[in-house]
C-alpha cells in the first residue's frame, strides 16, 4: 500500500517523507477503533466491579445452585405442573413459551393472510371490515389487548357440569375451554417409524408422477399420489406398527456405545470442526481476495476478519478443550436421548398408537377446575394466544397486502394476456413474486411474536419470564435467571431468523 | 418514490407502511345502485360475502351496543377518575402546573402547525359524505341498540338530522373547499361547548354494585370545563399568532427554535413547573455556579481555540485527550456534575475540528457549548434539588402523564444513539461494526420486558456509592437503550439508501468523513427514515404500557389495578380498559396518519 | 517507465502540429499530475496497468478508451475517490498516500465532475456550491453565496438559485455540479464522463461551460465520449485500453495518423 520509494523523483518534496503517525490514515482509524473498544471493555469492566461489589455488600450470591434445588412453585400449566427443582421450572415455563410461539405463528400467518387478502377485496364491505380490523388492532397496545381479552374471558361463568354448549365435549367457562383431546399412546413411536417409510415412498412415488407428467404432459397430479401413498401407510401402519420392534435393541446398543466413549473424543471433534470451519472460511476469502494473476489486494478490514475468525476458533478449541462439562453433556445427553427412544419402542405389542379422551371436571378442594383428560386451553393461554395472534394478524395483514401490491400490474395484465385464469394467475405469477417481498419483514413478525409472548406475565400464563419472576422472588437470583431468559430468547430468535432467512435464500435462489 | 417503500419494505420496518402506489382502488363516482352492483353483488360468491359480512356486522355491533348501554356498566369509573387517569397522585391544589403544561402544549401545536403549513383543504362534498356516513352508523346503532323506546327515538331523530345535514352538504358543487384545520377547531369548539351545555354527569352512580341513576343535569364540574374551553382559545391563539410570524421571520428560524422548543419544553416543565424544585440557593452559589462557571469560561476558551481551521492536528490530538481525562474522572473521586460535563466538553471537543470556520461560526459553536452549559447545570441542579410539590407514592406523576413522559424521554435519549449506532454499524470500521452489530442484534433478540425487568432490578447495583437513581429512571434508561436498536435499524436502512454517487461528490469536495456524515448523508438518510421511524414512535408510546409489569403507575396501571379496586367501580376493568385503548387508538392513529401525509410531502417536494 | 519518457517525446514533438490550442508551449510548465506506474486490483480484476503520466499545469487532456478500460478508475484515482495499489500519484507536488493532511490538501485542490452529477438532493442549489466552501474552505456564509451566485453565473443559470436539484433539467444539473466544484477554487478540474447521462440536446450547454473553463487556463483532465470537444480543446490525447495507456498524442496526430493498431480499430468504430 505504500509507494514504492525507488521510483521517488527529486522534484516532488512531499514524495516517501514518512507520515506523521497522527496523520497517517490507518494508525488513526485503528487507533480510534481500538481505544473506544478499550473505553466500551472498561466501562463494562467498571459496571461488573460495581455489581459485584454491591452485591457482596448486600449479601447476594449469584450462584446457578437454584437450579438443581426444588423449588416451592406451583404453575397453572405446562408439561409438569409441579416441577421438582428450579432448572425443571425454567424448562416448563420454556416448553410453554415455545408452545404459545408456535400455534400463534401458525394461526397468524393463516389470519393474517386473509386480512391482506381481504384488505384487497373486490367486495366493499370486505375491505372495510378489514381496514378497521387493521387500524383498530394495531394502533392499541398489545398488552391493553391481553389484560383486556383475559378480563372478558374472566367473568365467564363458573366452571361446573353444566358448562358450556356442549356438556361432557366442549366447555366454556372462567377456567378456559375445555375439550376433547387426542393424544399419542404407547403404539405411536412405532407408526411413526411407520410413517417415516410412508413418507419415503411418497416422496419416490411424487417424483415418478412428475416424470410422468414432464414425459407425457397428462395431469398426473402428483401431489394427490403422494399424499394418498401416505394414508394408505398410516392406515396399514395402525395394524402392523409391532413390526418395528426391533429398533428399541438397536438404540440400547447405540447408547451403551455413547457411554463407552472416551469424553477426549467430542473433544478433539469440537475442535477440529472449529479449527476446520474456520480455516475453509479464511481460505475461501483469500481466494475471493486473489486476483487471477495471483495478486493479492488485503485491506485492513479484510485483515481484521481474517484475525477475527482465527481468534473465534482458537477460542472455540480453547472452551472445548478446557470445558470437559461441556463434551460429557454432548455425550451423556446423546446417550439419554437414545436411551429415550429405547423406552418409547418398549411397548406391547398390541399398544394404539393414538388415543382420546373427553374432558372431565374435578373438584381437589373449594373450587372446581378442569382435569387432566381433556385438551384445556386456559384463560391465561387464550388471552395471549388472541392477544399474539389478533395483534400480528394486523401486522401481517399489511405485509400481505404490500407484498401483492408490489407485484407490477403489468405481470397480472401479462398473465391473462397469456391466458391464465384470476385463480391461476394468482398461484402462478402473483404469490410467486409477492413471498420475495412478503418474506423477510414476516420473518421479522414472527420474531416480535415470539418476543411478545413474554406480555403473558400480566395474565399469569406459565411462560418463561413468568416462571423466571416467581423463582426468582421466592430465591432472589434475579441475574442468573434475566441470564436464562435472555440466552433463551436469544436462541429462539436466532433459530427462527436461520429458518427465515433459509426460506429467503431458497426463494431467491427459485426466482433466478 | 420508490426508494422510501423499498427502504421500509426492506427492514420490515416495525409498522408496515402501504406503499405509495398502493393507495385502494379509486371509487369512482357511480350512481348507487350500480355502485352497490360493483362494490358488493358483482357475483354470487361475492353476494354471499356481502350478506355474511352485514350479517357479522349486525352480530358485532348489536354485542357491542348491549355491552355498552347495558345498565350494569360502570362507565363513570373513568369519568369520575380522570384526574387520577390523567396524573394518578398529583395534588389537586397543584392542578395550575398541570393546566399550565397542557396551555404550553397546545401553544407550541398552534404555532407548529402555522409554521409547518400543516392542514390541507378538504372538498365539502366529502365532508357530506362522512358526515352521512356517521349518520348511517347512528341510525344502525339505534336500531341495535337495547333502547327503551323513547332513548331509541332521540337517537334517530340525532340520526335523522346528521343524515339530512350530510346528504345536503354532499350534494354542493366540488370546487367548494374547506380547510381541515377549522373542521378540527369547529369539532373542538362544539366539544367544548357541549361541555357548558349537556348535562353529562346525569349518569351518576350512588353505591357499588346497584346502579342507581343520580339525576344531576350540567354537572360537569367548572374544574373541568373551564379550562379546557380556555385550552382550546389558547390552542387557536397561539395558531394566529404562528400565522403572524410566519411572514415575518426566516422559515428555518422559525423550525429550528420550534423543534428546539418540543425537545426543551417538556423538561422544562418537568423539572420547573411540575416538579417545582426547591433551590437551596446556597448551593446553588457557592457550588453549582462556580462549577458552571469554570466549564463555561475555560472550556468556551478550548472550543474558540480548537474551532479554528488554523489549529490542524494538534486540535484533534488535545479533543481526544480531553475525552480520556472525561472518562478518567469516572476512576477519581469528584462530583457527578464535573464528570457529566467533562464528558460534554469531550464531545464538543470532538466535533470541533468538524466545524471549525470563520469568527462568527466560532462564536456561534462556543454559543452553543455556553447554552448547553447553562442547560444542562440547571437540570442537574433540579434533578437534585427536593420538590416543593410531595405526593406519595414512588414518582410525582402517573397514569398518562408518566406514560407520556417515559415516552418522551425514551425517545430524547434513544434517538442519538440509534443514529450512532447506525452509523457504526454502517462505517468502514470493523470493531465500531462489530460491537454495533452485537449490541443491535442482542437487544433485538429479547424481550422489552426481559430488559425492563434487568434495568429496574439491576441498574442500582451498577450504581457507585453516593449515586441513587429512580427506578422510572432506571426503566427510562432500558426502554431508550432497546428502542434505540430498532432506531438504528431504521436509520441504517435510510443511511444505506443514500447513493454511492453522494459519498463520493462530499469527498471531492474535500469534506471530512465527519463533515459528510453531518452535512450529506445523514440529512438525506433521516429524510428517508421518516416513516418507519415514525412507527418507532408510535411503538414505543405503545410500549409504556410496559411499565405495569414493573409496577410503575402508569395509564394501563391506573385503569387495570387502581379504579376497580376502588369500592364504588369494583370489576369495571373491562370498562377502563375500553377508555384507555381508545386513548391509545386516537394517538396511536393520528400519528401514523400524520406520517403518512409527511411522507407524500417529502416525496414530492425535494426529491 | 518508458511510457513517461514517451509522453515527453511525443508531447514536445508534435508540438507545433496546428491543432486548436497550438502555439501553447506547456514544456517549462510546472507538473500539475503525476502518475508512476499506477496500478489497481479490484478482486481478480485488474483495472489499470502501471499508468504512466504527467500533465503539466494549464494543460487540457483528454482520456478516451472503450468502456471497461481504466479511464475512470485512473481519474478517480488522483482525487483518491480509489485507493491505488502500487505506483505513484503526485498532485500539485504533494503525494497521495496514508496521509489524512495530504488527502485533504489534494481533494480540495482538486475539483470533479462525475457523469451522474451527484448533487445532493436535499440542498438548494445555492446551498450546494456554498456547502463546501464554508465548511471545507472555512469561508464566511456571507462570502461563499456571494459566491456561488457568481459561479451560478459563470456556468449561466443565475435564476435557479433557489430551486432544488430535482426541479433542473440534467444539463442544468451538470452545470450546477461543475459550479460545485469550481466553489473550491480548484487548481485542476476532472471530468468523468461529464455529458454521459444527458440527453443529446443539453450536452452543448455543458461542453461550451467546459470550453470557457478550458480558456480560462485551467488545468482539465476529461474522460468523454465527445471526440468533437476533444479534436477542439484538448492539448493532448491519452487512449487507455485494458488498463494501461496505449497512445498519447495531440489532437491531430492521433485523428489523422495514430501509430498503434488499437488505436486505429477504436476510432473506425468510434467514427464510422
Amino acid at each position: 500500500m505504500t509507494a514504492p520509494t525507488n521510483q521517488a523523483s527529486s522534484t516532488h518534496e512531499a514524495v516517501s517523507q514518512r507520515v506523521p503517525l497522527w496523520r497517517d490514515a490507518v494508525v488513526v482509524k485503528w487507533t480510534a477503533q481500538v481505544a473506544t473498544l478499550v473505553l466500551v471493555l472498561a466501562s463494562l469492566w467498571f459496571l461488573a466491579t460495581q455489581a459485584g461489589d454491591n452485591l457482596t455488600a448486600r449479601n447476594i450470591n449469584i450462584g446457578f445452585d437454584f437450579l438443581e434445588r426444588p423449588p416451592d412453585i406451583q404453575l397453572s400449566e405446562g408439561i409438569d405442573t409441579h416441577p421438582a427443582t428450579g432448572g425443571r421450572a425454567l424448562w416448563v415455563g420454556m416448553v410453554n413459551t415455545l408452545r404459545m410461539a408456535i400455534v400463534g405463528i401458525v394461526f397468524a400467518t393463516l389470519l393474517g393472510v386473509v386480512v391482506g387478502l381481504a384488505r384487497l377485496s373486490n367486495n366493499w364491505l370486505i375491505r372495510r371490515l378489514a381496514t378497521i380490523w387493521v387500524e383498530t388492532l394495531r394502533n392499541i397496545p398489545l398488552l391493553v389487548q391481553i389484560i383486556f381479552y383475559f378480563s372478558v374471558l374472566a367473568v365467564l361463568p363458573r366452571v361446573d357440569m353444566d358448562t358450556g354448549p356442549i356438556n361432557g365435549w366442549l366447555h366454556i367457562s372462567n377456567k378456559g375451554l375445555a375439550m376433547p383431546r387426542v393424544f399419542i399412546a404407547d403404539g405411536f413411536y412405532q407408526w411413526a417409524t411407520v410413517m417415516l417409510v410412508g413418507g419415503l415412498a411418497a416422496h419416490y412415488v411424487r417424483r415418478r408422477r412428475v416424470d410422468l407428467h414432464n414425459e407425457s404432459g397428462a395431469n398426473t397430479s402428483p401431489v394427490l399420489w403422494s399424499l394418498g401413498t401416505l394414508a394408505v401407510f398410516g392406515m396399514v401402519g395402525l395394524f402392523i406398527h409391532p413390526l418395528f420392534g426391533f429398533i428399541e435393541p438397536i438404540m440400547g446398543a447405540v447408547a451403551s456405545l455413547l457411554d463407552s466413549l472416551p469424553i477426549l473424543l467430542p473433544q478433539v471433534l469440537l475442535s477440529a470442526t472449529a479449527v476446520l470451519l474456520a480455516g475453509r472460511w479464511i481460505r475461501e476469502f483469500l481466494a475471493g481476495r486473489r486476483s487471477a494473476v495471483g495478486h493479492l489486494a488485503l485491506s485492513d478490514d479484510d485483515y481484521f476478519r481474517i484475525i477475527f475468525t482465527a481468534i473465534a476458533a482458537l477460542m472455540a478449541v480453547t472452551v472445548a478443550i478446557y470445558w470437559t462439562g461441556l463434551s460429557s453433556w454432548i455425550l451423556n445427553s446423546g446417550s439419554d436421548l437414545f436411551r429415550v427412544i429405547e423406552t418409547k419402542f418398549n411397548v406391547d405389542g398390541a399398544a394404539r398408537p393414538f388415543d382420546a379422551m373427553r374432558p372431565d371436571i374435578v373438584k381437589p378442594g373449594k373450587f372446581a377446575n378442569y382435569g387432566i383428560n381433556g385438551l384445556t386451553m386456559t384463560v391465561g393461554f387464550a388471552a395471549v394466544f388472541f392477544g399474539v395472534v389478533f395483534y400480528t394478524s394486523a401486522f401481517i395483514g399489511e405485509i400481505v397486502r404490500g407484498g401483492i401490491l408490489a407485484v407490477p400490474k403489468g405481470q397480472t395484465e401479462a398473465a391473462s394476456a397469456v391466458g391464465l385464469h384470476r385463480s391461476q394467475s394468482l398461484r402462478h405469477i402473483i404469490l410467486p413474486q409477492a413471498i420475495r417481498v412478503i418474506l423477510p419483514p414476516l420473518g421479522n413478525q414472527y420474531l416480535n411474536l415470539t418476543k411478545n409472548t413474554s406480555l403473558a406475565i400480566a395474565v399469569g400464563y406459565s411462560d418463561i419470564v413468568q416462571v423466571g419472576q416467581t423463582v426468582y422472588n421466592q430465591t432472589g437470583k434475579t441475574l442468573p435467571v434475566v441470564a436464562i431468559w435472555m440466552l433463551f430468547y436469544l436462541a429462539t430468535s436466532l433459530t427462527i431468523s436461520v429458518v427465515v432467512n433459509y426460506y429467503n435464500v431458497r426463494m431467491k435462489l427459485v426466482e433466478r | 418514490m420508490s426508494e422510501f417503500a423499498g427502504a421500509g419494505a426492506e427492514i420490515g420496518s416495525f409498522y408496515p407502511m402501504p406503499r405509495p402506489d398502493a393507495s385502494p382502488p379509486v371509487e369512482e363516482h357511480l350512481p348507487p345502485r350500480e355502485w352497490l352492483k360493483k362494490n358488493l353483488f358483482s357475483n354470487v360468491f361475492n353476494s354471499a360475502l356481502t350478506v355474511a359480512a352485514g350479517l357479522l356486522i349486525i352480530v358485532m355491533l348489536r354485542g357491542l351496543l348491549g355491552f355498552i348501554f347495558n345498565p350494569l356498566r360502570q362507565w363513570n369509573a373513568t369519568a369520575v377518575n380522570l384526574r387520577l387517569l390523567m396524573t394518578h397522585a398529583y395534588p389537586a391544589d397543584q392542578y395550575l402546573r398541570v393546566w399550565f403544561s397542557v396551555a404550553a402544549f397546545l401553544i407550541l401545536t398552534g404555532l407548529s402547525i402555522a409554521v409547518w403549513r400543516a392542514g390541507s383543504r378538504v372538498p365539502v362534498p366529502d365532508v357530506g359524505k362522512r358526515v352521512t356516513a356517521l349518520g348511517v352508523f347512528v341510525t344502525l346503532s339505534a336500531l341495535l341498540a337495547p333502547f327503551s323506546g323513547s332513548a331509541r327515538l332521540s337517537w334517530l331523530a340525532v340520526a335523522v338530522f346528521l343524515l339530512a345535514s350530510g346528504l345536503s352538504v354532499s350534494r354542493t358543487s366540488k370546487d367548494r373547499s374547506v380547510s381541515s384545520l377549522s373542521l378540527l377547531v369547529g369539532v373542538c369548539g362544539l366539544a367544548a361547548l357541549s361541555l357548558w351545555v349537556i348535562p353529562y354527569g346525569h349518569h351518576s352512580f350512588v353505591s357499588d354494585r346497584t346502579p342507581k341513576i343520580l339525576a344531576e343535569p350540567g354537572t360537569v364540574d367548572l374544574t373541568t370545563k373551564l379550562p379546557w374551553t380556555i385550552m382550546l382559545l389558547i390552542a387557536v391563539a397561539a395558531y394566529g399568532v404562528g400565522l403572524l410570524l410566519r411572514d415575518r421571520i426566516p422559515a428555518k428560524v422559525a423550525r429550528t427554535s420550534l423543534v428546539l422548543a418540543w425537545i426543551l419544553t417538556p423538561i422544562l416543565l418537568l423539572f420547573l413547573v411540575l416538579r417545582d424544585p426547591d433551590f437551596d440557593m446556597g448551593h446553588v452559589l457557592s457550588t453549582d455556579i462556580p462549577i458552571f462557571l469554570v466549564f463555561a469560561v475555560l472550556g468556551s476558551a478550548l472550543l474558540f481555540w480548537l474551532t479554528n481551521p488554523e489549529t490542524g492536528e494538534v486540535g484533534r490530538i488535545v479533543a481526544v485527550t480531553v475525552l480520556f481525562l472525561a472518562f478518567g474522572s469516572f476512576l477519581m473521586p469528584m462530583r457527578m456534575v464535573i464528570r457529566i460535563f467533562m464528558l460534554l466538553l469531550a464531545i464538543f471537543s470532538l466535533a470541533g475540528p468538524t466545524f471549525s470556520g470563520d469568527r462568527r461560526t466560532r462564536h456561534n459553536y462556543v454559543a452553543i457549548w455556553t447554552g448547553t452549559a447553562v442547560f444542562v447545570s440547571w437540570l442537574i441542579t433540579a434533578i437534585n434539588t427536593p420538590s416543593t410539590a410531595p405526593v406519595p407514592g414512588q414518582f410525582f406523576l402517573g397514569g398518562f402523564s408518566m406514560t407520556l413522559m417515559v415516552a418522551f424521554f425514551t425517545l430524547l435519549v434513544s434517538f442519538p444513539l440509534g443514529v450512532m449506532l447506525a452509523l457504526a454499524r454502517t462505517s468502514n470500521m470493523p470493531i465500531f461494526r462489530l460491537l454495533a452489530t452485537w449490541f443491535i442484534e442482542f437487544v433485538r433478540g429479547v424481550p422489552l420486558i426481559t430488559i425492563l425487568i434487568f434495568f429496574s432490578v439491576m441498574v442500582p447495583l451498577f450504581l457507585p456509592d453516593g449515586m441513587d437513581l429512580s427506578e422510572v429512571a432506571a426503566v427510562t434508561i432500558g426502554y431508550a437503550l432497546f428502542a434505540s436498536a430498532y432506531l438504528a435499524e431504521n436509520v441504517r436502512g435510510g443511511i444505506q439508501s443514500v447513493t454511492r454517487g453522494q459519498h463520493e461528490a462530499a469527498e471531492a469536495v474535500g469534506m471530512t468523513t465527519s463533515q459528510k456524515t453531518v452535512f450529506i448523508v445523514l440529512p438525506q438518510a433521516l429524510r428517508v427514515a421518516i416513516p418507519p421511524l415514525v412507527g418507532q414512535v408510535i411503538g414505543t408510546f405503545k410500549e409504556t404500557s410496559l411499565l405495569i409489569i414493573i409496577g410503575l403507575f402508569d395509564l394501563l396501571f391506573v385503569a387495570k389495578a387502581i379504579i376497580p379496586n376502588q369500592t364504588a367501580f369494583m370489576g369495571s376493568t373491562r370498562e377502563n380498559l375500553m377508555v384507555i385503548s381508545l386513548i391509545y387508538w386516537v394517538i396511536s392513529y393520528s400519528m401514523s396518519k400524520a406520517s403518512m401525509r409527511i411522507e407524500k410531502r417529502v416525496g414530492l417536494g425535494e426529491q | 517507465m518508458t511510457d513517461v519518457t514517451d509522453v515527453t517525446e511525443t508531447e514536445t514533438g508534435t508540438d507545433s502540429g496546428g491543432a486548436a490550442r497550438s502555439g501553447r508551449d506547456l514544456s517549462s510548465a510546472k507538473d500539475m499530475i503525476v502518475c508512476e506506474g499506477v496500478s489497481k486490483w479490484y478482486g481478480d480484476f485488474q483495472a489499470l496497468e502501471g499508468v504512466s503520466a504527467t500533465i503539466k499545469e494549464q494543460e487540457v487532456v483528454v482520456v478516451l478508451g472503450p468502456s471497461g478500460s481504466g479511464k475512470s478508475t485512473w481519474i478517480r484515482c488522483i482525487n483518491r475517490l480509489e485507493e491505488h495499489q502500487e505506483g505513484l500519484i503526485v498532485v500539485d507536488g504533494v503525494e497521495l498516500s496514508n496521509d489524512l493532511r495530504n488527502i485533504e490538501k489534494v481533494r480540495s485542490e482538486v475539483g470533479m465532475v462525475f457523469q451522474q452529477f451527484n448533487l445532493f438532493p436535499h440542498l438548494k442549489v445555492r446551498d450546494n456550491v456554498s456547502l463546501a466552501p464554508i465548511w471545507v474552505r472555512k469561508k464566511s456564509k456571507a462570502e461563499a453565496e456571494e459566491q456561488a451566485q457568481a459561479l451560478l453565473e459563470l456556468v449561466g443559470i443565475p435564476e435557479q438559485a433557489d430551486k432544488f436539484p430535482g426541479q433542473l433539467s440534467g444539463g442544468q444539473q451538470q452545470r450546477v455540479a461543475i459550479a460545485r466544484a469550481l466553489a473550491m477554487e480548484p487548481k485542476i478540474m476532472l471530468f468523468d464522463e461529464p455529458t454521459s447521462a444527458l440527453d443529446p440536446e443539453m450536452i452543448k450547454e455543458v461542453l461550451d461551460v467546459m470550453k470557457n473553463l478550458a480558456l480560462s487556463g485551467m488545468t482539465m483532465m476529461v474522460v468523454t465520449h465527445e471526440m468533437g470537444f476533444a479534436k477542439e480543446v484538448a492539448d493532448r490525447i491519452i487512449f487507455m485500453e485494458e488498463g494501461q495507456i496505449v497512445e498519447v498524442g495531440t489532437p491531430e496526430h492521433f485523428f489523422t495518423n495514430p501509430t498503434e493498431d488499437r488505436t486505429k480499430l477504436f476510432l473506425s468504430q468510434i467514427l464510422a
